[in-house]
């Protein structure tokens, strides 16, 4: 099949700039993949790196919804969710942390599509508005539900990740921060595979229609209420991952964090300049973004370090507003 | 019991409206949504509670150099926000959302996290009517309100700026094509935007501690009483103003304070996804 025939998003970037990127691609992916092996005991660089894997699946979860065109200021409210779910599950059910993860996500999602239900109408700048104010309503239950979730006090002692079991061969992911690297680490890579294929299926076609002129998607018979449905509860999904890897990995949560502003900005920051018609984008953004505060901002200025964040997103806005990776990578 | 309440939130809802008035003017005028509202608010806040704690200004003279400041600060956004791309209400949205993390890490490094309160005791006396549980506070603030708005409209129906600021907020074309200088009038809002953050920063410090991630509740008021009155009409941000805080009085009476912080964002959520256009509109969404 030519390149012509492929029913696939075309890169308009030039063949040997692509080839360039697919290079650069494998490297960072061989150097994430070795970063344990290189760093060694170093356990800080570990943990950055960690939770900057954690953050580029939130970017990509993000991005699921965002590659249909629509903006969320309040993904929190599934970050959050996800970590509630899974964290009072694995506590008070004492379920095992391989069901509460899928399960959290599970429960996200169905918050999304309720989001879905009541923004049904609302696109664009409202759109992003409704998620502002949404946000406000899991955190304000959570806090108020104080016999289950300890309020706003937080949850203290989750149980860790979980062990792998392969016959006689053991691994502990809660006591092995290496570990615990590695699992972040592919469930970015899961991430990343979906996105991808989801956006190089029909479906991705259909976003993309939907993104760029919703009347006319509709003319051809894409149902567009539903697919807008679909990409709010997927992302919801993944997002509520996020969130409940990330109760099981630091073990403490609280609504003011978990529900917070950060896990809000976090992942339409990276997203929007990564490039949010990208695949990779937002967690290339991840990749050089957060590392770049933690190794450099934070120690620099202890109290106002993410200000880099606002900064990396105005910046985007005005002068680059396909994104880093829209310039030169796949814009799908 | 019930007039201290219905008092109260009088006070209060009028203080929304006066957080809410540059917002909504802004947003008229330009169509852009400023989510760093509540930050330059704050933001306004500190630089009285600074002149009021260093340098023993008395508060009634940190309102001038709030309100500059604020002028200023807004007028060098401005220039920004008109260098945005279509579509020009999801960009700024966007932008102004970068605006806020940079200006409350700046009020982090400059203010430190602690919680600020400027505390002017006579504001919490009675203003001495027996039958009326009223303070000097909440006078104030009414008075204040009341005020602002009443020059708003004086401004709005009986200078010629102001009429073209009205026509622009209509429509930009034809206001356009009548000989109006369309930027000029988004000047002339930002410039009127940034008085009125100068004027209820100040006041937020008084009755509301100050501390830097305490902006997005601000925006969170101002965004939802914009969309309740609807886009211009300003008179509407009173009574959404004196509503919303009726309904948050009532929410804390019956059901616990707790609660007071989901009203806005489900009046917001409950407005958009049945009245997007404000309470006032006729169409059906």
């Amino acid at each position: 099949m030519t390149a012509a025939e492929r029913p696939v998003p075309y890169s308009t970037a030039p063949r040997e700039r692509r080839t360039a990127a697919r290079g650069g691609m494998l490297l960072t992916f061989v150097a994430l993949a070795a970063l344990p092996v290189v760093s060694g005991q170093n356990g800080y660089v570990l943990q950055v790196y960690t939770q900057t894997l954690l953050l580029a699946s939130l970017a990509l979860a993000w991005n699921v919804l965002g590659i249909s065109g629509a903006v969320s200021l309040g993904h929190a409210a599934f970050f959050g969710t996800g970590a509630y779910v899974s964290a009072l599950l694995s506590t008070i059910q004492d379920l095992s942390v391989w069901i509460t993860i899928p399960l959290a996500g599970v429960f996200a999602a169905a918050l999304g599509m309720l989001a879905g239900l009541i923004c049904m109408r609302l696109r664009g700048a409202y759109f992003a508005l409704a998620t502002l104010a949404f946000v406000e309503i899991p955190r304000v239950i959570t806090t108020n539900w104080d016999n289950v979730t300890q309020g706003s006090l937080g949850l203290v002692g989750l149980p860790g990740l979980p062990v792998l079991h392969w016959g006689d061969w053991r691994l502990d992911m809660a006591a092995s921060s290496t570990a615990a690297y590695y699992f972040v680490f592919a469930y970015a890579v899961m991430v990343l595979c979906i996105v991808g294929i989801i956006q190089r299926s029909s479906f991705g076609l259909a976003f993309q229609a939907l993104r760029e002129e919703e009347t006319a998607a509709l003319s051809i018979g894409i149902p567009v209420s539903a697919l807008r449905l679909l990409a709010l509860s997927a992302s919801a999904f993944f997002a509520g991952i996020c969130g409940a890897c990330y109760a099981h990995l630091v073990r403490y949560i609280e609504p003011g964090l978990v529900y917070g502003l950060y896990f809000s900005a976090i992942p339409m920051v990276l997203a929007i300049c990564g490039g949010r018609f990208t695949i990779l984008g937002p967690a290339l953004a991840a990749l050089v973004i957060y590392p770049l505060d933690q190794f450099v901002f934070h120690p620099l200025l202890p109290a106002g370090h993410e200000f880099l964040y606002g900064l990396a997103l105005v910046l985007t806005v005005l002068f680059f507003p396909k994104g880093f990776w829209g310039y030169f990578g796949r814009t799908s | 019991m019930l007039s201290a309440v219905v008092v109260s939130a009088l006070a209060t809802g009028s203080f929304y409206t006066l957080v809410a008035l540059g917002f909504a003017l802004i947003y008229g005028v330009t169509r852009n949504f400023n989510l760093a509202h509540g930050e330059l608010l704050v933001l306004a806040g500190y630089t009285a509670y600074w002149l009021w704690k260093t340098w023993a200004l008395p508060f009634v003279f940190t309102f001038p150099v709030a309100i500059v400041a604020s002028m200023a600060v807004c007028l060098a956004l401005q220039r920004l926000f008109a260098r945005l791309s279509e579509p020009l209400e999801l960009n700024s949205i966007v932008f102004s959302f970068g605006i806020a993390i940079l200006i409350q890490n700046a009020m982090r490094l400059c203010f430190s996290g602690n919680y600020r309160l400027i505390r002017i005791p006579t504001l919490n006396h009675g203003a001495g009517f027996n039958a009326l549980p009223v303070s000097y506070g909440q006078l104030t603030l009414l008075g204040l309100s009341l005020g602002a708005i009443a020059l708003l409209y004086l401004f709005m129906y009986h200078t010629y700026p102001g009429k073209a600021l009205r026509a622009t907020i209509q429509n930009r074309e034809a206001a356009a094509l009548a000989g109006i200088n369309v930027a000029a009038m988004g000047i002339l809002a930002f410039a009127i935007g940034g008085f009125f953050i100068g004027l209820a920063g100040p006041l937020f410090g008084c009755i509301h501690y100050l501390y830097p991630a305490t902006g997005p509740e601000a925006t969170l008021l101002a965004v939802t009483l914009t969309i309740f009155a609807g886009v211009g009409r300003l008179g509407g941000i009173i009574l959404a103003g004196w509503l919303l805080a009726l309904a948050e009085s009532i929410t804390v009476l019956y059901i616990g304070s707790s609660w007071r912080e989901m009203i806005p964002a489900a009046l917001l959520l409950g407005l958009l996804a049945l009245k997007p256009r404000g309470i006032f509109s006729d169409d059906g969404r």
